[in-house]
């Protein structure tokens, strides 16, 4: 299988981007073409591990080491099969994951691992392009029907599955247009919305019914729902974000960075102007600003990238924590998910990074507006109980000045307010709907809840983990038993 | 006698022997004759064994010809009158003690006698003297008498004969069943007119003492057969002991279930003129699988010869030569044996047997020659055969001729006629007693000649069809990729590496092929696995179709048989044989289906219906049936295969029309190799895989539409790897015929209930229950519905997950995250993570993987403080690094675990691949790198005296976990400059180890090796590593007799370097069974306190450890896990050398990743030990010894048992013998190796001078064949003295005169030279480490010495370096992996240098079959005066050279020393006329090596160029 010393003949190689100062001038998707032979040089690094650690560390369980074969082989096809029968949408994940696999990949202890995202990109594409991706005429129904609240990755997943294994769904989406987070908070240049749309094309195409603008609990009951289907799946995300509550936040100019990165990508498809909550928001340009985004994820690198292109006067990222390291520390060895410090595209195009910076007071001007940001840079430690805590040096206080600052601080979990409150369902401890993920029941008989929503702000790949792994469970719960594939339980199960 | 009890078995018991005959050609009768057979008898103790106590032997007896003026003088004073000699019979028989039981005895007897139409003349008690017995064996001492017998029917002596053994079976059947209490005491030993057994459960200097009529000098026989027994355990019954009423047997017949069970349904068609339809019926039956497999060998022998066969003929017909691939063999020769093939299966295994019938006296071997046979023959008539020269000493000047027997042949001295016959005469008479040619000519068939049908019965399935099937039949993508790919792509067996790390078949939680049960069961010890690719001249694959006849007949019907090259069939083949039907054959199809939807029962009954049907076709005549399951849909489902065809098969032989039809299997689930060794194991005659073929198509589809492959190439393919695997699996037991294997059941089912192995696997091995039909069923059921599941959802092969962790696959207990946290606890020293590992592995509840998995503590120990538990100090001692060679693994791999061990005083294994001297002198930072345990594997890489010498132990591995009962290989590509110089070998050409050992063909070979290595290293202990299998107890109870220190039982699922897929997963058991087996079987022999008990496999956590010294072991192996530890994350491809660690590689490059530390490892001993510790506190446990068997600790889980264990009953694990307080249950005493009293003592004390004080020192001593190793201990004290480098040669030169027992000048060393004026036997040189060896015959002999043989088999096996001349032939493997020996010699016999990897052999003499197989280095020069040699060459690794000019010089040198030192002869003769006779030499060279040489040399020549260049 594969190429046996392919990993010392070939070294880890991407796609080329286009140069940060000619890419930064548009919205679209910037790496260059990488020939067919090139890539399957980086399959041939994969070394079809005995225990393929990669496949471990994807949240979905991609049969990776296979599909790399697949690919180093020519048959592309077959690695297509391969790969579907795992992941609903890897023209997603192929663009925008952090690629756990990769970082759990056994090449990576000494070596650069195997491009993994890639190939599974290239896979999806060459299946588009083929035509292999074609919607699915003959299912059978079941007569079923079930609701699946929320069209990102967790809610587009539940629905493609249910979907495949007979039974009628709508997907409710508050906002005009289907894919959530996908379609309004990754911004074009790493996710194309066309890309977004040929997938919920092929899933319109198999019976999938999207009903967007529509918010459950408001523009329809949640009981008037409950009546007419079978089952209902909560796959509303985990929208609410954390916010800087510090002094002078009430000044303007300061956003959460998915109103920022929302309003972004609907003027960028040109849509409506509202934001992924389906509400409708003001326009917001970094061009000519100094821009401060708070919140050193991917999600803040997003804000950078945007701004960039807006043509901000300057852009500055801070984040509380520490600088991570080069490569791996001591406590996180392989396989763990490397905690290092990475540079996106976005932060090749310009952008000044500060880490262990604590945001004190945002300054405004005379007109409420933002106009700069108090900071002081901090020293971790760790207390007696081993707890990580900091302090302030002293003397190192000073004002940032800023025109527009975006938060990206994460997300506290799903809104309440409206349909979760309103229907009375169970939370967690931290606040997300209650539910196991063995049969992704909520405390209310026949809902159920998927992704962001269930398990707090995650990975789209884990929403999509989620929304597959809650369609079986839905699957069994109308119909006593599923064909679908589970991600762990084998089919050969003797039970 | 021990009845079986826990997991031991009496039927898994072993014995070897010493044989052996004195006969007088001419008929002469003597006493003389029975006290020398006596006399050599008493020679061969070291052959046979004693049990604890030294009084109590094995076995020993004495077959002679009636003594009848003796026993007329002896009834004369009892009153009886015998008439003349032929006019009566005498059974000499052993009754019970008890006088009552025998009173009842014997009015039986008397009564049947009668019936018979017997006169019993009078008993005569056979006076015995018990005084010298051992306790056990006096406690089963039987009452001994002769009776006297006369025939009133018939005056021909012969009907006497027959109606003698009638009345024996007829009274011994029905007095058993009468009185089933005399089972084991009432018993006749023979019953004839013309021979007499004495015999008992004797030592052999106990059998004249005990019976006072040998010590009569009246009592004459013109031959005496005898025969010393040594048997796995210490109770033998008296009437094992040998011989029986025709041989005397020496070896195992490893395929006797099989053979008994064929027995079963040919006596059914039993039909002969010289027995009555009455008498047939009285003699059943022939077998019984109860008795020993020598027992049942010489029943049938019985039956054929008493039937009317020359006796010759029948050890023909049982013990045919290996005739398939002998293109030299003459076409009668091969007529007569392809013949016999239709009738009789071969008895396959290693078989030296002595045979009579009172009037010839005769020996044969079997077609591997696996077991020495020597003779003599004196001016005066007398005849001495032997499995030892020099066991009876005779006057040198009277010997005329010298031989051995060899492979294959057959050798017999016809007293009446008063000559001997030899093989060849003997052979020609009998092959062209019937015209066997034309027989076959005109009935026997070929399938490949039969017409095909014009249409196809099936097209290939296709699409969902196809997938659907393939599902419903179990196949994965990784069957697809990593099975079914190599084989149709290359015709080989896929490779794998690393143990197995995956549940049991039983305990796993994914539905099952049912062969996944089986387990495939291996040799060792008690007789050799075979090397089917270099061996291949013996092994066959050809199978016949059709029905057989009665065995007592010989008609041109016989063999009106199809002939098939191999049971492997391709569909255009069956559908020829379902067509058939005409007068001779007739084919019938069964359906082996059953309803898909869940009702209990159903599986059941429709086998019931499938068997039924069997029966009903076979009485109406057809032939071949033909077991399909291609008729499965959505409501019926697939009976597996296997089921299928156990249950025809053993419901024929119960009704006994097994052998009137052949069945032929067309099934889907036959996959891989290990599937069809199970159908063919368990009764299928021909196997058709016809999914495995139509997926194969359709995996190359592309490739066939392009036409780049066809399709029959791809099946071809296939069908070349799954025989060539078939070889592998058969030869693992040491079977070389698939005939044989068919049938023969070399399994052990593990998880299989008992009425499931009634019905279908009748008499396998199945311990601890387990699956009923009805789960069967469901296993079947869950695949079927997948496949059939009526959904929209895309359908796709399961992933499979067995050859590597796959999410959805099968569970392994290395996965992602196990292998982190031990990683990173040992690299932060973090116990608490260390703990985290534990849990998840000894977390087990959810799904136990393993049998400890079903296991639980017993609540209620009172626990103690953990201080109060003993340190880990004396912990560590009890801990053994795995066997890995350096070679297997890195340098820095290897290395850094011997610090690491030495470090915490626990012993590391150098693995057989030698070590480099460098390692051992410690470090300056006291670190120190030399393994205390020093490997002697099958390849004897780098085993030299100085090796054995740097050793605290001595581990000879007999079988490896991952591989039993196979060999291995070295890629050339491994072998770099290092390890070639370490493995004494040549950098770039590849290395093998043999399967067997070859100094151990059985279990008094393993104690001549065990006596070797203690005699090479007294202060090092020798451990012998077993790999548990059902019977191990038994054979680690022979290892404790053979003076084993330590025995070790390894797991089935120990890694490996490289080792065929279905090797890994199907071959061997867990250690659990094993361990406990040998524990209990130990105890229960009172032999466990003398011998310490090891165990290994996959052992990781304080739980694991506790759990195997409660079920026996006071130490554990280690390997796997330390590995991890190192950085190995279970890659699987140290085979390919890009383990991208560092840790199984040889590549510079990357053995530079190496990141392991000795610290990291000491972590991880250090917390093992601390968590054993823990869970000792808990249990209350303060020493380790207080925990071995104390399985009463033990319990099952017992909550909510899954449907597939519900059935497992594991009390024979936990069993425990009830034994006196008195017996030790951990090693206590030291075992007593006699050698004290050696020859080497002697020579030591001479030599000090030499050793000392570099003076020369010379002396001369007699020598006898129980003289062994001499040269051993003498070299171990020049090594402790001088290292490897040894002394000046020839600064200690010693004469011997006599015969050398076996291994002289083992492991002898540089500056010794002996010199041997007699013969020598087996293992001549084994190890010959540097010293000099030279042997000619008495001065005083009159044989010519070239046409004579001098010294045994398997001479200079390993040998590293070192001269040797030799006067006269040798025996079979000269020179087995000789890597320096440079010898001359006068002839020798088959497989010559095998495996020779260096050193240089001149034979001035004939050359026996298969010379040079497997030889990669070195090189021979052959004198072929006969223009033969080409035809017994193996070229598949060497070439013929011409001899160039520098050769000739060599040689003539080589020639001259010869002379000077031996006054060869023929070397005078040759030197005298040497322009003509050096072109007769041919050279043998090996391809690699020679390709390697001559790169050097250029190399070096260019170096030479290029310093020219620089100086000029």
């Amino acid at each position: 299988m594969g190429q046996a010393d392919g990993f010392l003949k070939y070294d880890r190689n991407l796609p080329e981007y286009e140069k940060p100062e000619e890419r930064k001038k548009h919205y679209a998707e910037f790496y260059k073409p990488m020939s067919e032979e090139k890539t399957r040089e980086q399959a041939a690094r994969c070394m079809n591990c005995g225990v393929p650690f990669c496949h471990n560390g994807c949240p979905l369980g991609n049969v990776i080491p296979e599909f790399n074969d697949a690919v180093y082989r020519k048959e592309w096809k077959y690695a297509y099969d391969i790969l579907s029968t795992t992941n609903n949408f890897p023209e997603f994940t192929g663009r925008i994951c952090p690629a756990p696999c990769e970082g759990s990949c056994v090449l990576g202890i000494n070596k650069p691992p195997v491009a993994i995202e890639h190939i599974e990109k290239s896979i999806i594409e060459e299946a588009f392009k083929q035509g292999w991706v074609k919607p699915k005429t003959d299912i059978q129904r079941t007569g079923k029907t079930v609701a699946v609240v929320g069209s990102g990755p967790a809610g587009l997943a539940t629905a493609d599955q249910l979907n495949k294994a007979g039974h009628l769904v709508t997907v409710f989406e508050r906002a005009q247009k289907p894919g959530g987070l996908l379609r309004f908070g990754i911004p074009d240049f790493k996710l194309d919305k066309k890309v977004v749309e040929r997938r919920i094309s092929v899933m319109e195409q198999e019976g999938v019914v999207f009903k967007c603008g529509v918010e459950v609990g408001v523009t329809v009951s949640k009981e008037d729902l409950l009546k007419s289907f079978d089952a209902l799946v909560l796959a509303g995300g985990a929208a609410d974000p954390r916010d800087v509550q510090i002094p002078g936040r009430e000044l303007k100019g300061i956003y959460p960075a998915m109103e920022f990165l929302s309003q972004n990508n609907a003027r960028v498809s040109s849509l409506k102007h509202e934001n992924h909550k389906g509400k409708v928001v003001e326009e917001v340009l970094a061009s000519g600003k100094n821009v401060i985004v708070i919140g050193g994820g991917d999600t803040g690198s997003d804000c950078v990238g945007t701004s960039n292109r807006h043509g901000a006067k300057s852009v500055t990222q801070l984040e509380i924590a520490p600088k991570p390291s080069e490569g791996r520390a001591p406590h996180n060895p392989w396989p763990e998910f490397p905690m290092v410090l990475k540079t996106t595209s976005s932060h090749e195009e310009g952008s000044e990074r500060a880490w262990s910076v604590l945001t004190k007071e945002f300054v405004g001007d005379k007109n409420g507006n933002v106009s700069g940001l108090k900071v002081a840079e901090i020293e971790w430690s760790k207390d007696t109980s081993g707890k990580h805590i900091f302090s302030e040096i002293p003397g190192t206080e000073k004002v940032l000045p800023c025109e527009l600052v975006t938060i990206a601080a994460g997300f506290l979990g799903p809104d309440h307010k409206g349909l979760l409150d309103g229907m009375g369902l169970a939370y967690d401890e931290r606040g997300n709907v209650k539910a196991n993920t063995k049969d992704y029941k909520t405390s209310i008989e026949k809902v159920f809840a998927a992704g962001d929503m269930r398990r707090g702000q995650s990975l789209v790949v884990w929403a999509i983990s989620e929304g597959r792994e809650c369609a079986r469970a839905v699957d069994i719960y109308l119909m006593g038993e599923s064909a679908l594939e589970a991600k762990d339980a084998s089919m050969l199960a003797v039970g | 006698m021990i009845e079986k009890q826990g997991l031991y078995d009496p039927a898994f018991e072993h014995d070897s022997c010493g044989i052996g005959f004195v006969a007088n050609l001419k008929n002469k009768k003597s006493s003389k004759t029975i006290q020398d057979a006596i006399s050599m008898l008493e020679n061969m103790e070291h052959r046979g064994g004693c049990g604890c106590e030294p009084e109590t032997g094995d076995g020993a007896g004495i077959l002679i010809q009636l003594p009848h003026d003796f026993l007329k003088q002896e009834c004369a004073a009892l009153g009886i009158a015998l008439p003349g000699f032929g006019e009566y019979g005498v059974a000499m028989t052993f009754f019970p003690k008890d006088a009552e039981e025998r009173q009842q005895c014997k009015d039986l007897f008397v009564e049947y006698a009668h019936r018979l139409g017997f006169k019993v003349l009078g008993f005569r008690e056979v006076p015995t003297d018990n005084s010298m017995l051992g306790a056990s064996s006096k406690k089963v001492e039987p009452h001994i008498e002769q009776i006297f017998l006369q025939f009133l029917d018939s005056n021909d002596p012969e009907a006497l004969e027959r109606r003698l053994c009638v009345l024996r079976k007829y009274s011994n059947r029905n007095i058993h069943r009468e009185m089933p209490s005399t089972n084991d005491s009432f018993y006749i030993s023979s019953s004839s007119y013309k021979v007499m057994v004495y015999k008992g459960q004797l030592r052999t200097n106990q059998l004249k003492p005990y019976y006072k009529d040998l010590q009569n000098l009246n009592m004459t026989s013109a031959m005496a057969v005898v025969h010393s027994r040594f048997s796995t355990n210490t109770f033998p019954k008296w009437k094992l002991a040998q011989p029986f009423r025709f041989i005397a047997h020496n070896g195992e017949i490893n395929t006797i279930k099989g053979n008994v069970n064929w027995m079963r349904s040919k006596q059914v068609l039993l039909e002969s003129t010289n027995f009555t339809v009455e008498e047939i019926d009285w003699l059943m039956p022939i077998c019984d699988i109860n008795r020993s497999d020598s027992s049942n060998l010489d029943n049938v022998i019985e039956i054929l010869t008493l039937g009317g066969r020359p006796m010759a003929q029948v050890m023909m017909m049982l013990v045919p030569e290996a005739w398939q691939h002998n293109p030299e063999m003459r076409e009668e020769k091969r007529a007569f044996y392809e013949y016999y093939s239709s009738m009789m299966e071969p008895w396959d295994g290693p078989a030296s047997i002595s045979f009579t019938d009172g009037k010839i006296v005769g020996a044969t071997l079997d077609r591997n020659g696996l077991r020495p046979s020597r003779y003599c023959l004196l001016d005066d008539d007398t005849l001495i055969m032997s499995s030892e020269a020099g066991s009876l000493p005779v006057d040198e000047s009277k010997v005329i001729e010298k031989g051995r027997l060899q492979p294959g042949k057959i050798f017999v001295a016809d007293l009446e006629k008063g000559r001997i016959i030899s093989d060849q005469e003997l052979k020609d008479q009998i092959c062209s007693a019937k015209p066997y040619g034309r027989w076959l000519k005109e009935n026997k068939l070929n399938l490949k000649d039969l017409a095909r049908p014009m249409k196809k019965t099936n097209a290939p399935a296709k699409g969902m069809q196809l997938l659907q099937k393939q599902i419903a039949f179990g196949f994965t993508r990784e069957d697809l990729i990593s099975v079914l790919e190599p084989m149709a792509k290359d015709g080989n067996e896929p490779i794998g590496s690393m143990g197995t790390d995956v549940p049991l078949a039983v305990l796993s939680a994914q539905s099952q092929h049912l062969s996944n049960y089986f387990k495939q069961l291996f040799a060792q010890v008690s007789n050799p696995p075979i090397d089917p690719i270099r061996e291949k001249v013996i092994m066959s694959l050809f199978t016949n179709l059709g029905s057989q006849k009665n065995i007592l007949a010989e008609t041109p019907e016989h063999c009106r048989q199809i002939h098939l090259e191999t049971p492997v069939i391709s569909n255009g083949q069956l559908d020829k044989l379902r067509k058939l039907n005409d007068g001779s054959f007739k084919s019938y199809t069964i359906n082996a289906i059953f309803s898909a939807f869940d009702r209990p029962g159903s599986l059941e009954s429709a086998i019931d219906e499938i068997c039924a049907n069997a029966e009903r076709a076979t009485l109406m005549g057809c032939n071949i049936l033909i077991i399909s399951d291609r008729n499965i849909d959505q409501n019926t489902a697939a009976i597996p295969s296997l089921l299928a065809v156990g249950a025809i098969h053993s419901s024929l032989i119960k009704k006994g029309l097994r052998t009137r039809t052949s069945l032929v299997v067309e099934s889907g689930d036959a996959i891989e190799t290990h599937h069809f060794a199970t159908l063919i194991g368990f009764g299928a005659n021909a196997v058709n895989a016809y999914l495995a073929g139509d997926t194969i198509r359709h995996m190359f589809e592309e490739e066939l539409e392009s036409g780049d492959v066809s399709i029959k190439k791809l099946l071809a393919n296939y069908s070349k790897a799954i025989n060539y695997g078939l070889l592998k699996v058969f030869s693992k037991m040491g079977i070389s015929t698939v005939q044989s294997y068919q049938g023969a059941q070399i399994f052990e089912a593990l998880g299989i209930g008992p009425e499931v192995i009634e019905k279908c696997f009748t008499g396998t091995v199945s311990r601890i229950k387990g699956m009923r039909f009805d789960d069967l069923a469901k296993e079947v059921r869950i695949r079927h519905k997948r496949a059939f599941q009526d959904t929209s959802i895309d359908k796709h092969l399961f992933i499979g997950g067995f050859y590597q962790w796959k999410r959805k696959g099968e569970a392994h207990l290395f996965n992602p995250d196990t292998i982190s946290l031990l990683q990173k606890s040992t690299r932060t020293n973090d116990f608490k993570i260390f703990k985290q590992f534990t849990d998840k592995i000894n977390d087990q509840t959810a799904q136990a993987m393993t049998l400890r998995g079903l296991l639980q503590f017993k609540k209620g120990a009172t626990a103690i403080p953990l201080e109060e538990v003993e340190p880990k100090e004396s912990i560590f001692k009890r801990l053994a690094s795995g066997a890995m060679s350096f070679g297997s693994i890195s340098f820095e791999a290897h290395s850094t675990l011997a610090v690491a061990m030495n470090r915490i005083g626990g012993k590391s294994n150098s693995g057989e691949g030698g070590e480099d001297e460098i390692r051992y002198a410690k470090k300056a930072n006291g670190d120190w790198e030399r393994s205390a345990i020093k490997q002697v594997a099958s390849g004897r890489f780098g085993v030299t005296a100085h090796y054995l010498t740097n050793a605290d132990e001595l581990q000879i591995k007999i079988a490896q976990g991952a591989k039993p009962g196979e060999g291995g290989q070295l890629p050339g590509h491994k072998v770099d400059e290092w390890i070639g110089r370490v493995r004494h070998s040549t950098p770039g050409v590849g290395l093998i180890s043999p399967p067997p050992h070859h100094d151990i063909y059985s279990i008094e070979d393993l104690a001549q090796l065990i006596f070797d290595l203690k005699n090479a290293n007294r202060a090092a202990r020798v451990n012998v590593k077993l790999v548990s299998e059902a019977g191990v107890g038994t054979i680690a109870s022979g290892v404790a007799k053979a003076k084993g220190d330590v025995v070790l039982i390894a797991g089935h699922d120990g890694g490996t370097g490289a080792s065929p897929l279905s090797s890994v997963r199907h071959a061997g058991l867990p250690w659990e069974l094993g361990l406990a087996e040998t524990h209990q079987t130990l105890v229960m022999n009172d032999l466990r306190s003398r011998i310490t008990v090891q165990t290994d496999g996959q052992l990781r956590t304080g739980r694991d450890l506790v759990i195997a010294s409660m079920l026996g072991a006071e130490e554990w192996g280690v390997a796997t896990a330390a590995l991890v530890v190192e950085g190995c994350i279970m890659m699987r491809k140290c085979h390919l050398n890009t383990c991208p660690v560092g840790v199984a590689t040889q590549d510079p490059q990357l053995r530079k990743l190496f990141t392991g530390n000795a610290d990291h490892l000491v972590n991880f001993f250090t917390f093992l030990v601390e968590d054993l510790r823990l869970e000792m506190a808990a249990l209350g446990f303060r020493m380790v010894n207080d925990m071995i068997g104390r399985t009463d600790m033990l319990e099952v889980k017992y909550n909510d048992p899954h449907w597939k264990t519900a059935n497992l009953d594991l009390s024979p694990l936990l069993y425990k013998p009830n034994v006196p307080a008195s017996v030790g249950l951990y090693k206590q005493k030291e075992q007593d190796h006699e050698i004290e009293n050696v020859i080497d003592r002697k020579l030591i004390e001479l030599a000090q001078p030499a050793i000392h004080d570099g003076a020369k020192v010379t002396g001369e001593f007699k020598i006898i064949n129980i003289d062994r190793s001499v040269g051993a201990m003498l070299s171990n004290e020049i090594c402790k003295v001088h290292g490897g480098v040894g002394l000046p040669d020839g600064s200690i030169d010693i004469k011997f005169i006599g015969s050398a027992g076996q291994s002289f000048g083992g492991f002898t060393t540089k500056g010794v030279r002996f010199t041997v004026e007699g013969e020598a036997n087996d293992y001549f040189g084994k190890g010959l480490s540097g010293a000099e060896l030279v042997i000619y015959p008495s001065k005083e002999s009159k044989f010519v010495p070239e046409n004579n043989i001098i010294i045994g088999n398997v001479a200079f096996y390993g040998a590293t370096s070192g001269k040797s001349f030799i006067n006269g032939q040798a025996g079979e493997r000269f020179c087995v992996r000789n890597s320096g020996v440079t010898t001359v010699v006068e002839g020798i016999g088959d497989h010559g240098v095998e495996y020779m990897t260096g050193g240089r052999v001149v034979v001035l003499g004939k050359v026996g079959r298969n010379f040079g197989a497997g030889m990669s280095g070195g090189y021979a020069y052959i004198w072929d005066k006969w223009k033969e040699f080409a035809s017994n060459f193996n070229n598949e690794l060497a070439d013929l050279e011409a001899i160039s000019a520098e050769d000739a010089a060599e040689l003539k040198g080589l020639i001259e020393e010869h002379v000077q030192h031996t006054s060869s002869k023929i070397g005078k003769q040759i030197l005298a006329d040497w322009d003509k006779e050096l072109k007769n030499f041919k050279k043998v060279m090996p391809r690699d090596y020679k390709r390697v040489m001559d790169k050097l040399k250029a190399e070096s020549k260019s170096k030479v160029q290029s310093s020219k260049v620089e100086v000029g």
